[in-house]
């Protein structure tokens, strides 16, 4: 979030100097080191910047715990050493052997990436754990029976390598080919993360589950970022294998993981200016405490664990001084706060309760559930529900807790699929299909218990919900391609469209607020809002009054019934206020320990003696 | 394949040895678990700490590597020593870099406990050097009892001792799991934290309870690996942890049979792998076998699947 904001403070006038800085400072650097050893580590401050930002892309910004995230950055080495040497005799030219060898890197990146998609957090960290031991112990038992990997001698003497007929040996031709792809990745790294991909990472990261509801295919994104961080690291390794002259299986060690590790964290994970300066301040540092050389592993573990306790952020996180944004956004000119519902009463009423609805329900059948039921362990949380529902109906679903209704819903969602039954969408069958492409069909929901991403700002939640309706891939944003601009306008354009709806409580100030920072009511409106940007046509609301007051319940029914008179959604709610149920629906169905046992209009629901027996018990004779 | 069948009752015992000091390493990581769902990464090096307290006491009580007092002593004290030391030292580790994270992220909690893995590792490589320390056993067991043969197999009395220290253990940890109060209230709080709250446990002392089992079963293994193998380094935690964890994981996580049992299975098919393959590939099958059941059955072996609550 602190990248937009300080990007938008800075103008156009204002980047082009920032950019002019940058490069004199690139071009002149080089020659101002006191001697080769500083270039050297001048050089691989570069390559560090790098290696950080290709972890960012994985851990900071997709939130994958990578630890074979050296073994990548040591195939990228080896591939140069074998493709470019005299080890096998074959000496392909450098500008080959960089894309190719980031590509075979990028290829065991998705392969191990495909293997262990599904695990969480702690089991995906020993997998790839195990991964890059594995790696490590056939970099050096491979030298027999035949010599592939040079064992612990490793390989070494390579091509020197030319571009377009210059030949690179000196140092400072190293610095400024190492820096000039850093600044590359670094550019990547910006426009990636402010683009659809880096939306749909930081869901992932949020939450997951939600994440896959809203629409986003979130096994395909977090190959994506595997496969993106191991893209950087098979640069990064071809690159320093070139600079070393050799590899050995040490550089590609555990130790080596870690400090990497400490650079991401110190900068704050996702945070590209922030990693950055880690890989600058920990490639640099280590160089005035030399007599403590023994110390600094050790004080890699200690900043791992005071950071996380201290600054999980980084050094730069919660810092936005650069903003300069001195007025607090919810108070007024007079200093006094801003009530929220000041805020909401003067944009009037939402709802012109006398207006005739531009909707009614048609007759059309939208959803069907034919005989479905949930089945955990020998408990029915659902049993052999059929229901159909009509276009642009509202049809609440009611029943005292643990009856299923919830069940239902991550039934049609997709969270899992159903133990017996079939799930008709408009005429296709959406039985077992994953969430994010029932979300693409057009079903939307919100969950209960909220589930916000709370880190990200309102704006980012409701883009979100605009990932399954756009395509753009890698290549557009890398590269700014009209699809991806055209698809950023059309995102934004939608994302405040629909927050307007919703007046003051999430547009102006709160566009950039996080969404941890809103209130519960207005947290299950963005829920909604969230939804809705999915371009859903059915929307399934759980529980959307509870936990409000009875204005703000009231001001979320003429809500709920808006959305169908005027914007024409299908609507399925599970409601426990019966006065609401009683307002907003076309019909009612009414469920009991999985069954349903009763469905019609609500007086007729709400009279029915099985109805009441379910919420009141039975009247003893 | 008559070779292979006449390997087999001696590989089955060293199996079984290694599986054992395996299964209580597995112990610490699925106490943990089961009661913080977070993978104590560090774990690995509170054992190696453990291999290296045992050597201490072994080391002091010796001059010119032999032993100043009592065999059976000296054997005893390393055992409880390093369990002490292991003990205090998993609490502090939970004191210091666990507890403020409790409510983080997951992802902050792992790279912490990654930290604290790098920081014990370095603190030894720093006043013990890269050097391994031998522990000088030989002297410890009286010669006529030093090995038996039954067969074709070979037991050394340090082998049977390793797994009669290991199981008695085990025996001892399930009783206080299974019959005591205490046993009760970790058994609650791994259920469901926050009830257990309720219902008056003090929560934070049985977090703390766990992690002081679970090291010093590891600390113990640290030592009985080190009578077993004879010598330690600061690097060895590493790669006991990562089998540990396997072993936690193909019983189940969270599972404390499972672990003691996975343990066994886990030091059964590394030795058996190593009459198929070069020794130097034992690691890299474990590595694999890890890496197959978290993919394919990552509940465990035994285990059931859970599905995420909504």
């Amino acid at each position: 979030m602190d990248h937009d904001l300080i990007k938008k403070e800075l103008s156009k006038t204002n980047k082009v100097i920032l950019c002019a800085v940058i490069g004199i400072i690139l071009v002149v650097v080089p020659h101002l080191m006191p001697n080769n050893y500083w270039l050297r580590i001048y050089a691989m401050t570069g390559l560090f910047v790098m290696l950080a930002l290709g972890l960012n892309v994985v851990a900071g910004f997709a939130g994958l715990l990578d630890l074979a995230y050296v073994a990548f950055f040591g195939i990228g080495g080896y591939t140069f050493a074998f493709l470019s040497s005299n080890h096998f005799d074959i000496h392909l030219p450098f500008l080959l052997v960089l894309p190719l060898s980031a590509l075979i890197t990028m290829g065991f990146g998705f392969a191990l990436g495909a293997s262990s998609i599904r695990l969480k957090g702690d089991y995906l960290a020993i997998v790839t754990l195990a991964f890059a031991q594995i790696f490590k112990l056939l970099l050096l038992n491979l030298d027999r029976p035949i010599n592939i990997t040079g064992g612990v001698n490793g390989i070494y003497n390579f091509d020197p390598i030319s571009i377009f007929g210059l030949k690179m040996i000196s140092p400072v031709a190293y610095s400024y080919l190492i820096w000039f792809i850093a600044i590359i990745v670094i550019i990547g790294s910006f426009r990636i993360k402010k683009s659809r991909f880096g939306r749909g990472w930081e869901a992932i990261r949020e939450d997951e589950l939600a994440a896959e509801v809203m629409g986003v295919n979130t096994t395909r994104m977090k190959l994506m970022a595997f496969a993106g961080g191991s893209f950087i690291a098979g640069a990064s390794g071809t690159l320093f294998a070139s600079f070393q002259d050799s590899v050995f299986p040490n550089n590609f060690d555990f130790p080596q993981l870690v400090v990497v590790y400490c650079m991401v964290i110190l900068g704050g994970l996702g945070n590209i200016v922030g990693v950055i300066l880690g890989a600058i301040l920990l490639s640099i540092l280590p160089e005035f405490l030399r007599e403590y050389g023994a110390y600094r592993m050790m004080s890699y573990g200690l900043i791992l664990i005071v950071l996380m306790a201290l600054r999980p952020k980084g050094i730069l996180g919660g810092i936005e001084f650069l903003t300069k944004e001195k007025r607090r956004q919810d108070k007024d000119e007079t200093g006094l706060l801003r009530a929220s519902t000041d805020l909401y009463y003067s944009e009037g009423d939402l709802l012109e309760q006398n207006e005739k609805p531009r909707y009614t329900r048609s007759d059309r059948p939208i959803l069907e559930l034919k005989k479905v039921a949930m089945n955990f362990g020998g408990l029915m949380a659902v049993n052999n529900l059929s229901l159909r529902l009509r276009e642009k109906e509202i049809l609440s679903i009611i029943g005292p807790n643990g009856s299923g209704k919830t069940t239902v819903f991550n039934l049609i969602s997709g969270i899992y699929p159903p133990s017996f039954g079939s799930i008709f969408f408009e005429g296709t069958d959406i039985t077992g299909l994953k969430p994010h492409l029932v979300a693409k069909a057009g079903i939307a929901r919100t969950f209960q218990n909220l589930r916000l991403f709370s880190n990200m700002s309102v704006l980012d939640n409701a883009k979100v919900g605009q990932f399954c309706r756009t395509k753009s891939g890698p290549l557009s944003i890398l590269f700014h391609l009209p699809l991806h601009k055209e698809e950023e306008t059309e995102t934004e354009k939608i994302a405040e469209e629909i927050l307007s709806l919703f007046g003051a409580r999430l547009t102006g100030y709160r566009f950039n607020q996080n969404a941890m920072f809103l209130s519960f009511a207005n947290r299950r409106r963005l829920e909604i809002a969230r939804a809705m940007s999915t371009n859903a046509k059915l929307l399934m609301l759980d529980e959307p009054s509870a936990g409000m007051n009875p204005q703000e319940t009231i001001e979320m029914t003429n809500f709920i019934k808006k959305l169908r008179d005027s914007h024409g959604y299908t609507i399925l709610v599970i409601e426990h206020k019966l006065n609401v149920v009683k307002t907003i629906s076309d019909r009612v169905m009414a469920l009991d320990y999985g069954s349903k046992i009763a469905e019609g209009s609500y007086d007729e629901v709400a009279n029915q003696k099985q109805v009441i027996e379910a919420y009141l018990g039975r009247k003893r004779n | 394949m008559d070779i292979y069948l006449q390997q087999l009752p001696q590989q089955l015992v060293n199996g079984l040895t290694i599986g054992g000091v395996y299964a209580l390493i597995a112990i610490g990581y699925t106490m943990v678990y089961g009661i913080l769902s977070m993978l104590n990464f560090a774990h690995g090096e509170v054992y190696m700490m453990g291999g290296f307290a045992g050597w201490w006491v072994l080391h002091l009580l010796s001059r010119e590597n032999v032993p100043i007092v009592n065999a059976g002593l000296v054997i005893s004290l390393m055992i409880i020593i390093s369990m002490a030391v292991t003990g205090l030292l998993g609490m502090g580790i939970e004191r210091f870099a666990y507890r403020p994270l409790r409510k983080a992220p997951r992802m902050n909690l792992l790279l912490s406990a990654l930290g604290v893995s790098i920081f014990l590792q370095n603190i030894v490589l720093n006043y013990q050097g890269a050097k391994a320390r031998f522990f000088h056993v030989s002297s410890l067991i009286p010669e006529g009892i030093r090995v038996f043969q039954i067969g074709n197999v070979v037991f050394s009395f340090l082998r049977i001792l390793v797994v009669v220290v290991a199981f008695l253990l085990m025996a001892l940890l399930t009783v206080i799991v299974k019959k005591t109060k205490v046993g009760k209230a970790m058994r609650a709080t791994a259920q469901d934290t926050e009830a257990a709250m309720f219902m008056g446990i003090d929560v934070d002392r049985i977090i703390v309870l766990v992690f002081l089992i679970g090291s010093a079963l590891g600390g113990a293994a640290g030592t009985l690996v080190g009578l077993l193998f004879t010598q330690v380094d600061y690097y060895v935690g590493f790669q006991a942890g990562l089998k540990g964890f396997t072993a936690a994981v193909l019983g189940g996580i969270g599972n404390i049979f499972g672990a003691m049992m996975g343990g066994i299975i886990l030091g059964l098919v590394e030795s058996l792998a190593t009459t198929f393959f070069p020794a130097t590939y034992k690691d890299v099958v474990a590595f694999v076998i890890l890496i197959i059941v978290l993919i394919f059955r990552p509940w465990g072996l035994m285990g059931e699947k859970i599905p995420e609550k909504v």
